[in-house]
């Protein structure tokens, strides 16, 4: 068995979710899976070299990926409080169409 | 060898299914149980560290926010049918096929100095940790203060 086709599988499962679902939570999870796989290389490589380098690596990147995951979530439970709105094709759709004063300025420029 | 092996058929069938399964409370059990595998993977690589780390970010600090995000942005969620739920099981298992039998020719690494967590963390990354107690602190006062301004505004 090798890790690094499993981190690869992982990392390959997680972006699949990212690309096709469009609930936000749904999104952090496949987020929180890319950064799990990539951590996990961390961790196989200073197994493989018998030192705590790689441990000290994964310490820090789960840090910062809790770090991400906890911004992100903030982010999406005020976009909910504010609009009632948990798919991103709902909140894109939320862009301002430009004025006709706006339109008329982009064909004289 | 067998313990490794079934840890990453059970990590990949975890993965599947938290991406696969409608329901989110479902979804992010499933993520738990797979952040709990990987934990163990690393305590059978003899990473104690990582694998503890592993386990108390994963399921107590990210698993948490997870649901409780879920649970102040309720929806109502679709069922997955029984069917859909086989179809995941059989994806899982063909993707876990290369895990197990697929091997990448990767070099020998040797290194002459053994480092322990304590020297590795505080003499060579000590400025890394030091940023990274910054960073923490600025998220945290940075999500109490955008939850606390939607509070004010609500």
């Amino acid at each position: 068995m090798d890790y690094i086709i499993l981190s690869v599988t992982i990392l390959g499962i997680g972006i699949v979710g990212l690309v096709t679902k469009n609930d936000l939570i749904k999104m952090l999870i496949a987020v929180e899976m890319i950064t799990a796989a990539a951590t996990m290389n961390f961790v196989v490589f200073g197994s493989l070299m018998e030192d705590s380098l790689g441990q000290a690596f994964s310490i820090l990147a789960l840090s910062v990926d809790a770090c991400v995951t906890a911004v992100a979530l903030a982010l999406a439970v005020a976009i909910y409080k504010k609009l009632k709105i948990r798919d991103v094709r709902e909140l894109s759709e939320l862009k301002e169409e430009p004025s006709e004063e706006e339109n008329q300025m982009v064909e004289e420029n | 060898m067998w313990l490794e092996t079934a840890l990453a058929i059970g990590l990949v069938t975890s993965a599947v299914f938290a991406i696969y399964l409608k329901e989110t409370v479902a979804s992010v059990l499933s993520l738990g149980s797979m952040l709990v595998l990987l934990s163990l993977l690393y305590f059978s690589l003899n990473a104690p560290f990582a694998a503890i780390f592993q386990l108390a970010l994963g399921i107590g600090t990210v698993a948490i926010f997870l649901l409780a995000g879920d649970t102040l942005t309720k929806k109502s969620d679709e069922k997955t049918s029984s069917k859909t739920k086989i179809l995941g099981l059989f994806a899982a298992v063909i993707l876990s096929i290369p895990v197990i039998v697929g091997t990448v020719a990767t070099q020998t690494l040797t290194r002459e100095i053994n480092l322990s967590l304590s020297s590795a963390l505080w003499d060579l990354r000590a400025i890394d940790v030091l940023a990274q107690g910054i960073v923490v602190l600025t998220v945290a006062l940075g999500v109490v203060f955008l939850l606390k301004e939607e509070r004010r505004r609500s």
